[in-house]
């Protein structure tokens, strides 16, 4: 704890008595002034101004600085506008005094002075309960993994109370998933705008094994095989990812949708997967190769939630457009445009958009949650209504039911987590899954 | 150390437990809006941007408010740590954001964006925290020269009643930037003389301010014309207020030439030019006798049966050839009949069964769905445009999409099917209890929405059941009491002898448009109000004022006015008049196929008739839409070629038995001969001069010829292709 400061208070001191800071006094006038084109999921003429490797790197110009020579440097010329087009494109030059802060640095040699990484394992410090994006029981019943800012809550089942704390580098846990046998749990996430990551846990320690980062942004709707062997992330560059569980190496990407994929299962003998994507189609995957092999619906609105049937290639999707529809995971190569035939069932409309899909795993129910602040739960053999779950105040943006398929749990806007009886939907406890400030606090002061 | 995020964590709970609330309403949205992350460009686009959209200009909180807070399973906020949200560090380029740089992290609104989220991101109580009105200091700007500068203060009340200055949130907007420009968001620079209107914008409300830069120029003495109506007794208020002297009325007879183009679109033959001329009585008893001769003559029928036709798109391209002919009928029986104007809106809005039994049916067979009908119905009899309303609420005006959807569904049980005869269609109300696809239906979420009027009448109308819609439509649209309907009507008929509108576009009302002289207008308005909209009084009252009558001659006061009524303005003459007037100048008889000979261009049932030729060149519109701008009144290339080289006038010229070939086979002289094309062509005398030099040149070579030419030179002239 004490190290970081102290590194800081050397560094400035450092900093006052020589040269101009690439990081204190360049960096922030690149990121104000020309990250929003040059960064790296736009990289306008190759360039990335977000690192100082990558702005060593250079763009398809050539590197962005020469040590020592400020006009010989790309970075000079295009600011002060001897090269055109004059930048930042469009938009005011540069103030002079900031052409000079970025021109004194190169004449003092235009060295990096990027502190390592600033962020610690810290706890995060509480003060609103943040939105739930992720719950997840574990395969004996015993615990309920949570996500929460910067970590995951592991709970016991009934939310008595709260047994780990597994503190990662990603801001969001958008997703868990533990391994049948119980000896791993995924979570994918990421903080938005900045880095997906995959992490691997072991539950039961509270040791994190592997930590994969990939991307500029979150990764969405991380799943694992039944096998255990893979995982697959849905990535906000229209890729999906998929990595090998053991190691956490990627085995692949598949770059064929348009648009977000926001959701990713794998089927029942984990040889194929399925993805969903922003670009409304649900896209099936051979599992061990990444050869796209069907769409395996008629496109109609954004998909955002997948989920699959406990042991049968069926799945539930939705999204934007409301309706949950059943499919079979199979689409002949034979079947025509526009035809539906592998269409199973299409349930009622919902009041909102679906954020959150589960299957029970006795396979007789299925949870269907979103904008709207209720659960619905429907039969999937009739798509008859069962029952429906009452109480958040707002949006739903995961539901999970326990691996007996008696309880239901949710999350998602308002912070609290609800735990419904399956079958009646009668509520059995809610609770906030972080510590709220005073507990906060004190956790804090015995560190 | 240890202590340090205790105490920080502590001082930011205490400070934001001491902040006033803050509400995504009434703090946050303005921001948004003011920032431009609303904007079309950017997030406000239909698609949005970057796989975030929000309504355009923020016109529905509601819909922005899940966008920031739900989408992507509330990506864009951290409730943990409010400082780390998406919505704070893009715009601030903490992380790279495309839209660059909008908020400093030590700004105010950035701390309010913070602070909101620190609170728990309320939305806010819609019944106390939106914008109940605007209010605008000063209400009215008038400098007395350009050069001057005014700052614009903006205050919005809310619905609970607090008031709060959010000049700096406001949007500020000139209507004529180049006369008064906005600078630094909400001071107003005049640029130059004339008049200009500031459309103030907050959170869906908006208000005007107008603007008014005199003429500094000493010397400007009001000498008072003589007033032959209210018309210009009121016109003239305007232009003494803002230092115009108006033009003196016109000479008999350009007088006579104007008025015969604008009420008949026909030019005055050289013998009803020479009566006039010769004529000894006092020029106003004159004019008025010529003014009651023209209304109401067959070439008036005409004229307004083609105007209406456009408005109504009577076309065969959709209701096919004795459709359209039908139709025709039916508006030249109105016209010439002079139906009251609410009686004819009311016959159109609610015929039913066959198109051919009942002609105006035909309105519903134009434009077959709700919507385009209910677009239609809105732009020519309420002068609204309501088409942005379709996809959101509209960005000028106070119609939402709601009202949109409220309006169609006055049409959506209207139906048709097949008649019994070729081309007959049977127009129906649906039964009542018929189901849901009847129903207008909401894009956003698939709801019914009922019929509800645009704007409450003062005696309320019921709306019966879905076959009887269109009843209490009518009803409703064509009260005296709609504050749209005779204003829209008025407003229009005057625009068509001055070339503009009081109102202009005058099938654009809307509070950021306003009148240009609203005492005018409300005084026109309640004159054919008080007349049971007979558009032949009102007509007459137009065309009798001396504002009409005025000379196209400017003063040095007057020159620059384009928009208060104090000159004639010269209009080129619109396709069929003008192809009219080159017949009647060179005695040529009209020949279009498939109409017998001798219809002329303004007597064409529909646009098919000589499409592509001369008429659509000049402008004739084509009638697929019901917008006055589909009537083009521009200059160009081709139809300066076309008059130079073109068939219509070398052939009309030289007509074997046109007005040449005939006055030189009746043996005329040439000073006669001359007299007789300006007559025809001008009709007024040649000047002596004019004269000599036409007679000179006709007795200069082949006599024939040369009278052709003079003809040609004339009918190529300003003063020929001009109404003035």
């Amino acid at each position: 704890m004490r190290l970081i400061p102290i590194y800081f208070f050397v560094n400035s001191l450092v900093l006052l008595a020589a040269d101009t800071s690439y990081f204190k006094d360049v960096r922030p006038i690149l990121q104000k002034q020309c990250q929003g084109c040059h960064q790296p999921s736009m990289k306008s003429s190759d360039l990335d101004l977000t690192s100082f490797v990558a702005l060593g790197q250079g763009g398809k110009h050539g590197p962005a600085f020469s040590p020592g020579k400020p006009d010989d440097s790309l970075i000079v010329k295009y600011v002060n506008g001897s090269l055109q087009p004059r930048m930042p494109l469009g938009l005011p030059a540069l103030p002079p005094e900031q052409v000079a802060v970025i021109r004194n640095w190169i004449i003092d040699g235009a060295k990096d002075d990027t502190p390592l990484t600033t962020i610690s394992n810290k706890p995060s410090v509480y003060i609103q309960p943040p939105v739930i994006t992720a719950l997840r029981f574990s395969p004996d019943g015993a615990q309920l993994a949570v996500s929460g800012n910067r970590e995951i809550l592991i709970h016991k089942a009934d939310g008595s109370a709260l047994l780990h704390r597994l503190s990662g580098k990603a801001e969001r846990i958008l997703s868990l998933a533990y391994s049948k046998d119980g000896n791993l749990l995924i979570a994918g996430g990421g903080t938005p705008a900045q880095f997906g990551e995959v992490q691997i846990w072991n539950p039961k320690s509270g040791e994190m094994l592997r930590s994969a980062t990939l991307t500029t942004d979150t990764v969405f709707g991380a799943s694992l095989s039944p096998d255990a062997s893979k995982i697959a992330v849905g990535c906000a560059d229209n890729t999906v990812h998929v990595l090998d569980a053991a190691t956490g190496k990627e085995l692949y990407k598949i770059g064929n949708h348009e648009n977000w994929v926001l959701a990713t299962v794998f089927g029942a003998d984990s040889k194929r997967l399925v993805s969903a994507s922003r670009d409304n189609a649900a896209k099936l995957i051979d599992a061990s190769s990444g050869a796209f092999l069907e769409n395996i619906n008629l496109l109609r609105g954004e998909l955002t939630s997948i989920a699959r049937h406990p042991s049968k290639d069926l799945v539930v999707l939705g999204g934007a457009e409301r309706y949950p529809y059943i499919y079979l995971m199979d689409r002949p190569k034979n079947m025509k445009i526009a035809d539906d035939t592998t269409l199973v069932r299409k349930m009622e409309r919902q009041d909102g958009a679906i954020f959150a899909l589960d299957w029970s795993p006795d396979g007789k129910r299925i949870a269907v949650a979103g904008a709207a602040p209720d659960v619905n739960l429907y039969d999937p053999d009739t798509g008859l209504k069962l029952a429906s779950c009452t109480g958040h105040a707002a949006g739903i943006y995961s539901a999970a039911f326990s691996p007996d398929g008696a309880k239901l749990a949710t999350g998602g806007f308002d912070g609290k987590v609800r735990i419904y009886d399956a079958a009646s939907c009668r509520l059995l406890t809610s609770f906030v899954p972080v510590p709220i400030s005073a507990a906060a606090l004190t956790a804090g002061g015995t560190q | 150390m240890r202590l340090a995020p205790l105490l920080v964590s502590l001082s930011i709970a205490a400070v934001w437990a001491a902040e006033a609330p803050v509400t995504f309403l009434r703090d946050v949205a303005p921001i948004l809006n003011k920032v431009g992350c609303t904007s079309g460009p950017c997030h406000g686009a239909a698609k949005g941007k970057n796989g975030f959209k929000l309504s355009l200009r923020g016109y529905d909180p509601q819909f922005d408010y899940e966008a920031l807070l739900y989408d992507l399973n509330g990506r864009r906020f951290n409730r943990a740590e409010p400082a780390r949200s998406l919505m704070l560090s893009k715009p601030a380029q903490e992380v790279p954001h495309g839209g660059g740089l909008r908020l400093e992290k030590d700004s105010a609104y950035y701390r309010i964006i913070e602070n909101w989220i620190a609170q728990g991101v309320p939305f806010g109580d819609p019944a106390k925290d939106a914008v109940a009105s605007l209010e605008v200091e000063p209400k009215e700007i008038a400098m007395p020269q350009p050069g001057q500068s005014a700052q614009v203060k903006v205050t919005a009340r809310f619905l609970d009643g607090q008031t709060r200055n959010v000049t700096g949130e406001a949007t500020v907007e000139s209507n004529t930037p180049d006369l008064a420009r906005i600078e630094e968001g909400s001071k107003v620079k005049g640029e130059r003389t004339g008049e200009a209107t500031l459309l103030v914008r907050y959170q869906g409300k908006l208000t005007t301010i107008p603007v008014t830069i005199l003429n500094p120029k000493p010397g400007f003495v009001w000498s008072k014309p003589a007033a032959y109506n209210y018309i210009v007794t009121l016109i003239d208020a305007k232009l003494e207020k803002v230092r115009i002297q108006p033009s003196p009325p016109a000479d008999d007879a350009t007088f006579l030439r104007r008025v015969g183009l604008d009420l008949t679109g026909q030019l005055p033959t050289p013998d009803e030019a020479r009566a006039f001329l010769a004529d000894p009585a006092p020029t106003k008893l004159k004019r008025t006798k010529w003014i009651d001769h023209l209304i109401g003559s067959p070439a008036f029928v005409d004229h307004w049966t083609t105007k209406w036709g456009d408005l109504l798109q009577s076309s065969r391209k959709y209701l096919g050839e004795k459709g359209t002919y039908g139709f025709r009928e039916w508006i030249r029986a109105s016209v010439a009949g002079n139906k009251p104007y609410d009686k004819m809106t009311r016959e159109l809005l609610t015929s039913r069964g066959s198109s051919y039994d009942d002609p105006a049916a035909n309105y519903f067979r134009v434009t077959r769905d709700p919507k385009p009908t209910m677009e239609k119905t809105t732009q020519v009899f309420l002068g609204v445009r309501m088409v942005c309303a379709q996809c959101h609420d509209h960005p000028f005006e106070k119609w939402t999409q709601n009202q949109y959807y409220q309006m169609a569904a006055f049409f959506s049980a209207v139906g048709l099917r097949p008649g019994y005869e070729v081309g007959e269609e049977i127009l129906f109300d649906l039964r009542a209890g018929d189901d849901a696809r009847n129903e207008m239906k909401h894009p956003k979420d698939s709801r019914l929405v009922p019929p509800e009027f645009l704007i409450a009448s003062a005696h309320p109308v019921k709306i019966p059941s879905p076959q009887k819609r269109r009843d209490a439509f009518a009803e409703w649209l064509t009260s005296k009491e709609n504050p749209f309907f005779a204003k829209a009507v008025a407003n229009r008929v005057w625009s068509y002898f001055f070339g503009y509108g009081i109102i202009d576009p005058v099938d654009d009302i809307r509070a950021s448009n306003p009148p240009v002289n609203p005492a005018l207008l409300d005084a026109l308005t309640k004159d054919l109000v008080d007349h049971n909209f007979d558009l032949q009084s009102l007509m007459r009252t137009i065309v009798s004022s001396r504002a009409y009558q005025s000379s196209y001659v400017t003063n040095e006061w007057n020159e620059k006015d384009a928009t208060n009524f104090s000159h004639a303005m010269p209009r080129r003459l619109s396709a069929e008049p003008l192809m009219d007037a080159v017949a009647s100048a060179a005695g040529a008889r009209p020949r279009f196929p498939e109409v017998p000979l001798d219809t002329g261009a303004d007597q064409l049932p529909d646009p098919h008739v000589g499409k592509d030729g001369f008429l659509d060149l000049f402008g004739r519109p084509s009638r697929e839409s019901a917008c006055e701008c589909e009537r083009r009144a521009d200059l160009s290339l081709p139809q300066a070629l076309n008059l130079v080289n073109g068939s219509t006038i070398s052939d009309a010229v030289a007509d074997p038995k046109g007005r040449v070939a005939r006055a030189i086979l009746a043996g005329k002289t040439e000073p006669a001969l001359v007299e007789d094309l300006y007559l025809a062509a001008l009709s007024r005398f040649p000047t002596k001069a004019e004269s000599e030099r036409a007679v000179e040149y006709l007795t200069g070579g082949p006599r024939a010829a040369r009278a052709q030419d003079l003809l040609w030179a004339l009918l190529n002239s300003k003063a020929f292709l001009y109404v003035y």
